[in-house]
């Protein structure tokens, strides 16, 4: 474990919003600039799609607090989102992409097709998403 | 994200997206597309040439606004979405209902 690079971001919804976790990125692709393209935009997509989903729906009028952990492996990305609203109530299993004029509920299919692993849990009175994605060797 | 509007001949209008197609960003290309409408204009060709990073907040917006444009008789167009707004398109099956054409000026000449 001790070979990690980790990033972190605690953040406040709102302020914070979304650009605030692609700012965060910029500087893991710049400090980790070994990690390919294609999984680069895979990440991407899935942090920013769980960030929206903890800030669209976790909010429970006051705003959440979240914290964002990122930790870099030689074979692998795992992120944790950790926010302290409303319990996650999401069906992660067999998740299909909705109908093509739907204008919702692509997020989490999304995020499913993109990373290897999406776990939720609820500890301590916080919700906690998981994600691991293992890099592609050609990177 | 800039959000540039141009008028071509006709009823149709080119929308320019220059960065990200987000949640933080999505609403202001549902306004953008309810305006042309709403001034008349119904066929919209979206350029996300610019567009760097799209995600399903995006999406949503972009088949909003499509169904914006038919319910007043027109049409919405996208076209040469790159990189990772590409693969975003194809994840979601969203190529299949909306072509992407090489070039938003001309998406409606085809």
């Amino acid at each position: 474990m001790s070979d990690a690079i980790r990033h972190t971001l605690h953040m406040s919804s709102p302020p914070d919003d979304v650009d605030t976790v692609h700012g965060l990125l910029e500087i893991v692709w710049t400090e980790v600039p070994a990690i390919g393209m294609e999984d680069r935009f895979s990440l991407e997509t899935a942090i920013i799609e769980l960030a929206s989903n903890v800030m669209r729906h976790a909010d429970p009028g006051s705003g959440v607090s979240c914290t964002l952990l990122i930790e870099t492996f030689p074979d692998r990305i795992e992120v944790t989102l950790s926010d302290s609203g409303e319990p996650g109530d999401v069906q992660l299993a067999d998740r299909d992409m909705p109908d093509v004029l739907a204008e919702s509920g692509r997020g989490i299919p999304l995020i499913q097709a993109l990373v290897d692993e999406l776990r939720y849990d609820r500890t301590d009175g916080l919700n906690h998403w998981h994600i691991t994605r293992t890099l592609k060797s050609d990177g | 994200m800039e959000v540039n509007v141009r008028d071509l001949t006709g009823d149709i209008a080119v929308i320019q997206l220059v960065g990200r197609l987000n949640m933080a960003s999505a609403a202001r290309l549902r306004e953008a597309v309810t305006s042309i409408v709403d001034s008349g204009r119904t066929r919209v060709s979206i350029d996300m040439s610019g567009v760097d990073f799209l995600d399903s907040s995006g999406l949503g917006a972009i088949i909003s606004a499509l169904k914006t444009t038919r319910q007043a008789g027109g049409d919405l167009r996208i076209a040469a979405p790159t990189g990772q707004a590409k693969l975003v398109l194809q994840l979601t099956n969203l190529d299949r209902v909306l072509t992407a054409y090489d070039d938003a000026e001309t998406a409606f000449n085809e």
